[in-house]
């Protein structure tokens, strides 16, 4: 009776150690959304070059909703994943859940976007664009197309989220450092949505009219918000220099028809590839620097011909 | 006929009990202590807020600014951090919680504003008064350590958080089952001509009502704030359907009258165990979306079609 008892046992716990052997590394992706002009193909991306190291993924999205990804955190840690790769949408909400992660021992970098410092103590590594870099070379291109003066709006994403904070930040620092006579009328949110763009542009131009010399958006989305609500209030008039972010191929079509003035290329591609290659470096025991950025390119009529749209 | 009544009965529990099977033969180890105690707490904020939610569609009334209050009462608890300290912050913002509680019952009672109206317009008020507050920026608590320790695991299974949550469930379900004033509230969802006329007053129930529904959005709001160290205008956005979704799946009526704790309880675990499950399967968020809302669909026709024998009533939270 005892016998067949700890043969069952026996049998149980090869199985159970056979089944764990044979498991390949998993590592969780909390994303930012998974139906997205930029998150969509740095996800595929991403997943792509996984299956290529062997990496099996799970996949979850946020929504854009802080809330639902410190949950998630949880669901990975509960599944005791090898790794996560989280895209933070806020600086502070998720310092519980990484701190969670490493008392697990499962190591986690950030995608995408930063958080505040005091997160780094709980974080491998952050891979992605310079956002606050992208604000400066934005800066530097408006200031250009209006002469060193003028007065410009700025159509900011999502309130709170660090690519928001960086690439609004790097423009208005790097207006004051170079002592730019351009002054900002006002900063408004747009949360990276064409749509909210095109509405909040409407008051824009209805309040200030044609006190806009120029206009910074955070991503091209949003400027093609811009554009489309100056065709309605002023048909046939000339936009302002607009200056967006990314590097979409609507924003090319726009440079090339005079519409856009620049936008400055950060391919979702190699965002999603360098975090996975990163986090599958960090699984095979080496060390990796804490920051590791991804190529920007700023593009205006000059050199869109020659280079790539992100997307 | 009676396996049927017993079934429908008991819809939630089944429900519960199927997914949580289905969950565990799909999911390696889905019935862990580490997995429960996730659901159970990731369960808590929707259900804190689901607790005053029965109570005011038992009174035949909604609240459609917990979201927004949830997300002003954060705010509060952590802007004042640095002046108050941490608890009495914490305390203002449940008063905060409360005190847009009562915004709504005067809303709803003294200004006879329809509820849904009421309440819709105060969504938007608090929720721009969130991000006039804030500036539209998250903002930092000043103890992040605090926020690590709070999001501990105790007795192997409760968060703070799900252990005020099954605390809280458990005495609703004693107020509305063993209390006057618990029966009250049913008599005036149900009809609030005759419970006027029996001598009870709906205006103030509902009034009352108002302010428990607040301070319990803004109990989890202050919570939420606290374990991630962040008041923050956005938070909240998305509470409000899986709110409404798990006290409707847990047999509560919009059409007042009708509810209980237990079935809250059952319909906040049933939503999770589900979310926390299809997650665990890399599941996309859209898909997890339509598996709730069927479920949602089913629930409630099923509570339609086949009407319980009389003696479920007092079980499943006084019905007449």
């Amino acid at each position: 009776m005892a016998n067949w008892k700890r043969r069952l046992l026996v049998g149980t716990l090869a199985l159970l150690a056979s089944a764990s052997w044979a498991q390949a590394k998993t590592v969780c992706y909390v994303t930012a959304a998974d139906a997205h002009a930029y998150a969509t193909p740095a996800n595929e991306a991403l997943e792509a070059r996984a299956k290529e190291l062997g990496i099996e993924m799970i996949t979850l999205s946020q929504n854009f909703d802080v809330q639902t990804g410190t949950e998630q955190l949880g669901t990975c840690i509960a599944r005791s994943v090898d790794g996560i790769i989280l895209w933070p949408l806020d600086p502070q909400a998720y310092i519980p859940g990484l701190a969670r992660a490493q008392q697990a021992g499962i190591p986690a970098i950030l995608i995408n976007s930063p958080m505040d410092s005091q997160a780094n103590q709980f974080i491998k590594s952050f891979t992605g664009p310079d956002v606050y870099e992208e604000g400066e070379m934005a800066a530097d291109s408006l200031n250009g197309a209006l002469g060193g003066e003028g007065s410009v709006i700025i159509i900011a994403g999502q309130a709170g989220n660090g690519t928001t904070i960086g690439r609004v930040g790097g423009f208005v620092d790097r207006l004051a450092e170079i002592g730019s006579k351009v002054e900002v009328l006002d900063t408004v949110n747009a949360d990276f949505d064409q749509q909210k763009a095109l509405v909040v542009s409407r008051d824009l131009i209805t309040r200030f009219g044609d006190k806009i010399d120029g206009v910074y958006a955070n991503d091209d989305t949003m400027a093609r918000g811009f554009i489309d609500a100056w065709k309605e209030a002023n048909p046939g008039k000339p936009t302002p220099p607009i200056v967006g972010i990314n590097g979409q191929k609507d924003a090319f079509a726009s440079i090339k028809s005079g519409e856009m003035h620049s936008t400055i290329v950060q391919s979702p591609v190699e965002d999603g590839r360098l975090a996975i290659e990163t986090i599958a470096e960090i699984l095979d025991g080496k060390e990796v620097e804490a920051r590791r950025p991804i190529p920007l390119t700023v593009v205006t009529s000059e050199n869109v011909d020659s280079v790539e749209p992100a997307f | 006929m009676n396996l049927g009544a017993t079934i429908v009965r008991f819809r939630v529990a089944v429900i519960l009990g199927l997914t949580l099977l289905c969950a565990s033969l799909l999911v390696p180890g889905f019935l862990g202590a580490t997995t429960l105690s996730l659901g159970l707490d990731r369960g808590a904020t929707v259900g804190l807020i689901a607790i005053g939610m029965t109570v005011l569609l038992i009174a035949r009334q909604i609240d459609l600014s917990v979201g927004s209050t949830f997300a002003l009462a954060g705010i509060v608890a952590v802007m004042l951090q640095p002046s108050l300290g941490i608890w009495p912050a914490a305390m203002a913002g449940l008063i905060a919680g409360a005190a847009a509680g009562a915004i709504n019952g005067l809303l709803v009672v003294t200004f006879k504003v329809n509820p849904l109206v009421a309440t819709l317009a105060t969504m938007l008020i608090f929720r721009s008064a969130a991000h006039w507050l804030t500036d539209s920026q998250p903002v930092p608590g000043t103890d992040i350590m605090l926020s690590v320790s709070l999001s501990k695991i105790h007795l192997g299974i409760f968060t703070l958080r799900s252990a005020l949550f099954i605390g809280a469930v458990l005495l609703l379900h004693v107020w509305l089952t063993r209390t006057v004033a618990g029966r009250n509230l049913f008599a005036v969802g149900s009809n609030a001509e005759a419970a006027k006329a029996s001598g009870i007053s709906p205006g103030r129930t509902v009034f009352l009502g108002f302010i428990f529904a607040g301070l319990f959005a803004g109990l989890a709001g202050v919570l939420q704030s606290l374990t991630t160290n962040t008041g923050s205008p956005v938070f909240g956005s998305e509470l409000l359907v899986a709110v409404i979704a798990a006290v409707v799946v847990g047999g509560t009526r919009i059409e007042g009258g009708r509810g209980s704790a237990l079935g809250t309880l059952g319909g906040v675990l049933t939503i999770a165990s589900l979310t926390t499950a299809m997650e665990f399967q890399s599941v996309p968020a859209y898909v997890q979306q339509v598996v709730a809302g069927c479920i949602l669909i089913l629930l409630v026709v099923l509570d339609r079609t086949v009407r319980p024998g009389p003696r479920s009533h007092a079980a499943t939270g006084g019905t007449h």
